[in-house]
């Protein structure tokens, strides 16, 4: 499990920020999204550093809102600075991808 | 409402951050957010594990990381630590209305700070945070108070006997205003810090002074009894440590092998 975390480490601030990109997303939501779309074996909590620090930068803004399940849920969203890191990812990935896809099929560049 | 462990880990986290010299507010906005999350997970029937993995050190310590060091914040906790410690060593004199500062006393308060100020950083940041949900913490506080008071007693009557020179005798009216001077700082240090600590040690540290101000004259004079008081003081304090000691040992062991 840990060496799925260690590989996910930077592309998982790709895929938080593609989430986040669909719509305000409170921390247990995102955590909920991800696990949907197949990071089952992600310890939930990973994703809090990883959001304090991409706040920090000024990929995502978050604010404060009342929940009816009790306090208050902050929710995310994604600045200008995070869209234009998304789509930075998206290259960077697609890239990756490709020559990863081309090395495990034994085809070379 | 969220569950015991839950709860303990937060706790943990929030003492791991402040002994980082992370920031107030950010310590509070990531605790919450994680209370949130915890307290929806369990609804949905997960446990902390879940969450944070096997290893809640691992997850403290990344988070720890992603978050800024307030240098600003802790350079502020030492004028407030020196304070304090010099409301310590004055409201048993204030209390008893005899009040001086001579140079011999000065030279001890400064010792006795550099002493008592790394004590206590280790007491509130490393030692606490292991017994906060065991009953153990009361014990904790009452062994502390109980040494502290013994130990400030036998250094109050070195000192009295060494009859240094004073070089400024408090009149009764100062005496007073000193004692509600070293309450203020004592209440704001507790406010500050959100602990009892503060409130409690002097409580502890008081009830000497004022036995002293309250007790006949002939059986304060006793050498026996201040004898007596002296070594049940030793006595009780270190029967404390080392229960406690041995109870650290314990939670060690048990908190290594979780941590695996």
């Amino acid at each position: 499990m840990s060496d799925t975390t260690q590989m996910l480490k930077g592309i998982l601030d790709g895929c938080l920020l593609a989430i986040i990109k669909e719509g305000e997303i409170y921390g247990y939501e995102l955590a909920a999204k991800l696990e949907s779309y197949g990071f089952r074996s992600l310890s939930e909590g990973t994703i809090y550093p990883l959001l304090l620090r991409m706040q920090k930068e000024g990929l995502i803004s978050a604010t404060l809102r009342k929940s009816t399940a009790g306090p208050k849920r902050k929710y995310y969203t994604l600045t200008e600075k995070g869209e234009q890191e998304l789509d930075l990812f998206i290259v960077r990935w697609e890239q990756v991808s490709s020559s990863v896809d081309n090395v495990l099929s034994k085809r070379g560049i | 409402m969220i569950s015991k462990e839950s709860e303990k880990f937060l706790t943990e986290l929030r003492f791991y951050l402040m002994s980082k010299g992370k920031n107030d507010d950010e310590i509070n906005e990531i605790t919450e957010e994680l209370e949130v999350h915890l307290m929806e997970a369990e609804a949905d029937g997960k446990d902390v594990s879940h969450i944070i993995g096997y290893s809640p050190k691992q997850y403290m310590k990344s988070i720890g990381e992603s978050m800024t060091t307030d240098y600003r914040q802790m350079a502020g906790l030492v004028p407030l630590m020196i304070l304090m410690l010099g409301a310590y060593v004055s409201i048993g004199p204030a209390i008893e209305g005899n009040f001086s500062l001579s140079k011999g006393t000065l030279w001890i308060a400064i010792i006795a700070g550099v002493i008592a100020v790394g004590g206590y950083g280790v007491l509130i940041f490393r030692v606490l945070p292991k017994f906060l949900h065991s009953k153990w913490s009361a014990v904790l506080l009452l062994g502390t108070g109980v040494a502290v008071t013994g130990i400030l007693v036998m250094v109050l009557l070195w000192n009295q006997k060494q009859g240094f020179e004073p070089v400024f005798t408090a009149t009764p009216l100062q005496n007073n205003v000193i004692m509600a001077v070293c309450a203020v700082i004592f209440i704001v240090s507790a406010i500050y810090t959100k602990t009892w600590f503060t409130i409690i040690i002097p409580l502890f540290i008081s009830m000497g002074p004022i036995a002293n101000r309250f007790i006949p004259q002939d059986v304060n004079e006793d050498p026996t009894y201040n004898l007596y008081t002296v070594i049940a003081f030793v006595i009780i304090a270190a029967i404390m440590i080392f229960v406690f000691m041995v109870k650290r040992k314990k939670m060690l062991n048990s908190g290594g092998k979780r941590n695996v």
